[in-house]
């Protein structure tokens, strides 16, 4: 879904700063694999938002001694996160409604 | 741009940490070290196309790709010279015609004339012409010129010219130069400064002075800054010189040349100083004043001046002095410009057939770039971006070829047509130009991306690509159409030259030298002038290998003829309105001596003097017109007097009596015009004192008809003209036969330039169609050696590929026959002797198409027979 990915990677970078490899194997072991991506396309999505404005990054020295570029959430990001967040949330309660009875309705 | 190289290197070092520490959680993992870092790149994807998607962000990507285009289109069109230089040639050829003939229409046809406020200017014509003796059909009396010039309130300014030919003498001799002679509003209105002295103005309306164009004050006053007082001879009359026009300025016509300008004077009888009672009228509208509001204001004027003029109740007409410049040159440019854009379409074909002939070689290149990841749009603008590059390539030197090409025609013909002198390319055109050719580019390229689509999405690397493009098929049939017209047309135009060759000039040209000469004073009396033309007439009759001389005003060919157009009333036939001849004066021998076929009746004889009838022989049109069941000989005509004329108004009243009929001859030097009504008065029965002997004798035009050699005749005239006529300035000496092949010389022209566009078409459309079937067989080299190894012969082989080329040919050739036609009908105007549906135009042409493309088939037919089955299976 458009803006899916980019909403996860808000999510991801939002407590602190990380480099690429660190955003995909954790949204990708957060979603439950459920996500399943090629981790290239990651960055695409990475420079869509750092053109926006959401994200920053600046060169670092990775855990394991290698040198990358971390990404860190801006104030500008925050605010986008907190709006697509309750969008999505939103989205997704209405869904929930829409399958609730349903649901309610096989057990009987 | 070295902002993108540094993060273009920045993204792939991002890529590259990042499956690097993969790598090495893969090896924490416990994987063995190699099959950590593939199961790494596996993890992480197409690296290129992340690094292609992330950069698309950046934008200006599409820049960056542009010259990564380039660079390639460079690098792959040198690798193939061959494919190239044959693309080249096609675009040069296609593009640098279409720039030459546009350059021409536009600087010609649609670039105002450069005179300031240039469409201020109109022409008023009367649109049915004045009865009496004129300068021209649409001329308007000296008279409504000046009611117009008094009353109307439209124009700023008006003025009345006439142009002819007359001897000029300066320091270095007497020859023939144009003279206009104008009313003295005539620079102002065109709105002229001079470059040296002054120009004629309105208190020169009576001086003797007179003002010179720059190329006659280079040629003729050897470009003396000092020559602004010096003295001219214009017909025998001294002339001041008082000014030089700058150059490049040449009013009216817009053909260059040596031209002087005189101010006309009116006489009581309102005539001009050369018995001329019109001129051509030009006008400059006030500004804010409409054409057709000038038209009605004149109108107004013209219908309520004096009431015996001969031109009341006649009907004014306007167009813009452009149109008068350059009106004889519109049809022909635009036709040629037609012929042009069918061959550039062919050129376009042809591109088109060639880049897919590529594509095909390079479809394994594409498909596997498309498997790597490329998409069909990327694809696409790498192909599109090529093709655009070889045509601006061509369009640039196509237009280095134009610029050659207009360099010449403007030296060729600037003294021939109007505005030739100022042909060149103006940025328009070159922008027009860059434009077309990216059009191309994208039309030649899209034709080879549909192959390309449709093989990018079947199944990598299949081998079934036998099929060749039916588009390619297809782009052949149409240049199979489009080189059928122009062939058809070319066909039509050698048939119209032929037939204007052979025309019935109604006489015989051969052995006859002309000779025509002027009084050099313009204002000798008459009857001194008959009797110098009547003494050179017996002399050269007695020239020693002289077989007959002929006298007459209108000669055929001749660009001196003066005819008088009158008003004829035939006894025995109510007078329609529109009733008229051209009436000519002709020597008493005239039917024996110019060679014209007597049809009935009889020549003028020397007792005819005596009679006191007015005698006249007529033409078989004349007949045909106004004498339909009747006896021609003995009819009688008579001059025409509109109800309120006078006696004066014609040139006399006396009746003529018709004694022969003569058969048609051309008249003036036009071999394709219809034949005019006309009379043939014995020069000698006109009383030498009266006004029409006056004009006709202001000019004396001799047919010498002689088995010598033109040289030595033409010596001996001259020798005898300085002998017995010193007086007598001669204007041109020519043979006959010269002056017919000069009257053809233009048609010429244009039939070389159609000819050599049917020739240009017929090869762009055979390289066409072998390039179509050499990459057919090409493609099929593996189905032809499977079907050899079954038992197939070479020459089925070559008649599959020959049959190929057959329906190519034949679905083209019904569209081209069809198109051919409608053509025909577009240029009729310009045939003559031949219809505009010619079979045998159709016919040859047809077959010529045929036989070229049988011809260009054979090779790749000959290579299909030449394919060894046996090496074909190897391959296997």
């Amino acid at each position: 879904m458009q803006g899916t990915l980019d909403l996860l990677i808000l999510q991801t970078v939002a407590p602190g700063q990380l480099h690429g490899h660190a955003i995909a194997n954790s949204i990708e072991r957060r979603s439950g694999e459920a996500l399943q991506v090629g981790h290239g396309s990651l960055y695409p999505a990475l420079q869509r938002l750092l053109k926006l404005g959401f994200i920053v990054a600046e060169d670092g020295i990775s855990e394991n001694n290698r040198k990358a570029r971390f990404y860190r959430l801006t104030a500008k990001g925050r605010k986008q996160l907190v709006v697509e967040a309750s969008k999505w949330q939103k989205l997704s309660d209405a869904i929930t409604r829409i399958l609730a009875p349903a649901a309610e309705k096989t057990p009987l | 741009m070295f902002d993108w190289k540094r993060r273009r290197k920045q993204l792939f070092q991002e890529f590259e940490a990042h499956i690097d520490i993969q790598t090495k959680e893969n090896i924490e993992a416990g994987m063995p070290p190699e099959a950590a870092r593939q199961a790494a790149r596996k993890k992480f994807g197409n690296v290129l196309l992340a690094a292609e998607q992330s950069r698309e962000i950046w934008g200006g990507l599409w820049l960056e790709r542009m010259l990564q285009d380039l660079r390639y289109a460079v690098r792959s069109l040198s690798g193939a010279p061959a494919y190239t230089v044959a693309l080249l040639c096609t675009l040069v050829l296609g593009l640098g015609s279409v720039t030459t003939m546009s350059a021409i229409v536009e600087s010609i046809l649609i670039r105002p004339v450069a005179l300031p406020h240039s469409e201020q200017l109109v022409q008023m014509y009367s649109e049915d012409g004045p009865g009496g003796f004129n300068a021209s059909q649409i001329a308007l009396s000296y008279k409504a010129i000046e009611e117009l010039q008094r009353n109307a309130h439209s124009f700023s300014s008006l003025t009345g010219y006439n142009t002819m030919a007359r001897p000029v003498t300066a320091s270095d001799g007497t020859s023939i130069s144009v003279l206009t002679v104008a009313t003295p509003e005539f620079f102002a209105t065109f709105g002229v400064q001079a470059k040296l002295g002054r120009l004629i103005g309105p208190g020169d309306a009576r001086a003797a002075v007179a003002v010179v164009t720059d190329e006659f004050w280079r040629e003729r006053l050897h470009a003396d800054p000092k020559a602004v007082g010096a003295t001219i001879k214009v017909s025998g009359q001294d002339q001041t010189v008082i000014g030089v026009l700058p150059a490049g300025v040449h009013v009216p016509q817009g053909t260059g040349g040596q031209i002087v300008y005189l101010p006309v004077s009116i006489n009581a009888s309102g005539q001009d100083d050369f018995k001329l009672d019109s001129a051509l009228a030009v006008a400059r509208l006030k500004p804010g004043i409409s054409p057709k509001q000038a038209r009605e204001d004149a109108q107004n004027v013209f219908s309520h001046a004096d009431r015996s003029n001969a031109e009341q109740g006649k009907r004014l007409a306007m167009r813009s002095y452009q149109d008068l410049v350059v009106s004889d040159l519109q049809r022909p440019l635009l036709t040629l410009l037609g012929g042009v854009g069918v061959l550039l379409l062919i050129a376009c074909a042809n591109a088109a057939n060639l880049q897919i002939g590529r594509a095909t070689s390079r479809m394994q290149e594409m498909t596997t770039r498309s498997a790597l990841g490329a998409s069909f749009g990327r694809l696409l603008q790498q192909l599109v971006t090529e093709s655009i590059l070889v045509s601006l390539l061509g369009a640039t030197l196509g237009a280095a070829l134009s610029y050659v090409a207009i360099q010449v025609l403007r030296n060729a013909y600037r003294m021939q047509y109007s505005r030739f002198d100022e042909l060149s390319i103006h940025p328009i055109v070159l922008v027009s130009t860059g434009l077309l050719a990216i059009l191309v580019g994208v039309l030649a390229s899209i034709a080879p991306l549909f192959s390309i689509r449709r093989q990018t999405t079947a199944p990598v690397n299949s081998r079934n690509a036998s099929r060749t493009s039916r588009l390619a098929g297809v782009l052949v049939a149409i240049q199979v159409a489009l080189t059928c017209v122009l062939l058809v047309v070319s066909g039509l135009f050698v048939r119209t030259l032929r037939s204007l060759e052979h025309v019935n000039l109604g006489f015989d040209p051969r052995n006859v030298t002309t000779l025509i000469l002027m009084p050099e004073q313009q204002n000798q009396d008459p009857e001194r002038s008959r009797e110098i033309e009547t003494r050179l007439l017996q002399r050269f009759e007695t020239l020693p290998g002289v077989q007959s001389v002929a006298m007459q005003t209108d000669i055929p060919f001749s660009n001196y003829n003066v005819v008088l157009n009158g008003t004829s009333e035939v006894s025995g036939r109510a007078y329609h309105e529109g009733d008229a001849a051209n009436y000519s004066m002709v020597s008493s021998n005239f039917v024996r001596a110019s060679g014209i076929r007597l049809l009935q009746g009889r020549d003028f004889v020397p007792q005819d003097a005596a009679s006191p009838a007015m005698l006249i022989l007529v033409n078989e049109t004349f007949v045909k017109k106004y004498l339909v069941g009747q006896h021609p000989i003995g009819a009688s005509v008579r001059f025409h007097r509109n109800p309120g004329e006078t006696d004066a108004d014609i040139p006399f009243s006396q009746p003529m009596t018709i004694i022969g009929v003569v058969e048609n001859e051309i008249q003036g030097g036009d071999l394709g015009a219809p034949h005019q009504p006309m009379v043939y008065l014995d020069y000698m029965k006109l009383p030498g004192s009266s006004f029409l002997s006056a004009v006709f004798s202001m000019t004396a035009q001799y047919a010498i008809r002689s088995p010598l050699a033109p040289a030595v005749m033409a010596s001996e005239l001259r020798a005898t003209v300085a002998k017995e006529a010193p007086s007598m300035v001669q204007m041109n000496l020519q043979p006959m036969e010269d002056a017919i092949a000069q009257s053809l010389d233009q048609r010429r022209l244009a039939l070389r330039l159609v000819a050599g566009f049917g020739v240009i078409a017929l090869l762009l459309s055979a390289v066409g169609i072998y390039g179509v079937l050499a990459y057919s067989v090409a493609l099929r080299r593996r189905d032809i050696g499977i079907r050899m190894a079954l038992g197939s012969t070479r020459g089925k082989a070559a008649g599959l590929i020959m049959r190929q080329a057959g329906i190519m040919t034949l679905i083209g050739l019904i569209p081209g026959i069809a198109g051919a036609c409608a053509t025909g009908y577009a240029v009729r105007s310009f045939l003559y002797g031949v219809k505009m549906f010619d079979p045998a135009s159709i016919v040859v042409s047809g077959c010529l198409l045929v036989i070229v493309f049988l011809v260009a088939a054979s090779l790749p037919a000959l290579r299909a027979a030449q394919v060894d089955p046996v090496e074909m299976l190897r391959a296997e």
